[in-house]
């Protein structure tokens, strides 16, 4: 299934060869650690074995960011 | 399904380093009740204090105003344009945005009207973009604050901040900075009490905080903090923290309460003296910016 995520203010289509991943799966797509990211289906923070779908509205959140100065 | 420690309900979040499942109410609760321990543990500042949150429109900063409101502070938002095209722009709407929905005033500065933009210093300067930036942010917010009547500047650094800064140091074994990496630096020479309530929260605590309350933050990087080695660290570092949870926190922690009392009885401290030209506080006669101000002024002399 082709799977349409929302990611740092942008759509990505992220590409699975089956029908139904969890959302570790849409992590590890996106290249992204459990530590750092997470994934909000349908307005809900999802442990990451929760099984997403196509028709899941899905945002990925990345928590991690860099150049901060103190 | 994973329940609510509190209230038995789905949990939406998961802290393995605490071991705790909680709803989304109890999240936010929870997160207020740790960010008020922590100005506490470290005597921060106290109710009728009134306080300058260093606001960028990223989850740090807007989730610290946030909790810091809820939890019943005098807390104002400063927020400082550097002039870095849509980045820039989409981040003053946001903090702007936020700053009405919470009802707190907002002051704003811009980098374009005190200098120039940070792209066109990064012309003149051949330091990173980041430490320039850093560098005209602690500059500016220290003397907005003091000229304002502020005794204390709050800003959104995360315990993964921290941790990140304090593995970077020890692999350097930079004395002088660990020396001063504590969470509060205390009111001195011309400075500003900086206090950051937020060390103890990890970066992906303070975005799902972020989220849950709604919050509106800027999820883009700054284009100039691309390749901050602040960020490999941070990658390194959660890797540990996957295979074993608690790994940053104790690392932080502990070096708190071990190390940092034994390197401040080693004295030696920097001598600061006010700036010849602004009277800020400087090592040098003239203070850092003054200086980059002097440098472009002659460079643009010569074009
Ligand atoms: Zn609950
Ligand atoms: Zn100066």
């Amino acid at each position: 299934m082709d799977l349409k995520v929302k990611y740092r203010g942008q759509e990505k289509i992220l590409n699975f060869d089956k029908d139904k991943v969890k959302a570790k799966d849409v992590l590890k797509a996106l290249g992204l650690s459990k530590d750092f990211a997470f994934v909000v289906k349908n307005g809900e923070i999802v442990d990451e074995n929760e099984t997403i779908t196509q028709n899941d509205e899905v945002r990925v959140i990345n928590a991690i960011s860099g150049g901060k100065i103190s | 399904m994973r329940k609510c420690f509190k209230c038995s309900q789905k949990a939406q979040v998961y802290l393995p380093q605490h071991r705790l499942s909680l709803c989304k109410d109890h999240y936010l609760e929870w997160f207020d009740n740790r960010v008020e321990k922590t100005i506490k543990e470290f005597k921060m500042f106290k109710k009728e204090d009134k306080i300058l949150v260093a606001v960028s429109g990223g989850k740090d900063s807007l989730s610290l105003w946030k909790a810091l409101t809820n939890l019943g502070y005098q807390a104002d938002g400063f927020y400082i344009n550097l002039g870095i095209g849509e980045y820039s722009e989409t981040s003053e709407k946001l903090t702007t945005k936020f700053s009405e929905k919470i009802g707190r005033p907002l002051y704003k500065i811009s980098l374009k009207q005190e200098i120039m933009p940070i792209p066109e210093i990064k012309k003149h300067d051949s330091r990173p973009a980041c430490s320039v930036c850093g560098m005209v942010k602690r500059y500016y917010m220290n003397k907005f604050a003091k000229d304002n009547g502020y005794k204390i500047i709050a800003t959104g650094h995360n315990l993964d901040d921290e941790a990140a800064v304090l593995f970077s140091n020890t692999l350097n074994w930079s004395i002088k900075y660990l020396k001063r990496q504590y969470p509060v630096l205390p009111e001195e020479d011309g400075f500003i009490r900086k206090v950051k309530p937020l060390c103890k929260i990890s970066e992906k605590e303070s975005a799902m905080y972020a989220v849950l309350s709604g919050i509106e933050y800027i999820e883009e990087e700054c284009p100039f903090s691309e390749g901050a080695t602040s960020i490999d660290y941070k990658v390194f570092l959660s890797q540990l923290e996957e295979k074993s949870p608690g790994t940053k926190l104790r690392f932080y922690s502990e070096f708190l309460r071990k190390m940092y009392p034994i390197l401040q009885k080693s004295e030696e401290k920097p001598v600061l003296k006010p700036c010849k030209i602004c009277g800020e506080p400087s090592i040098n006669e003239i203070c850092s910016v003054c200086n980059l101000k002097l440098k472009l002024k002659k460079q643009e002399e010569r074009v």
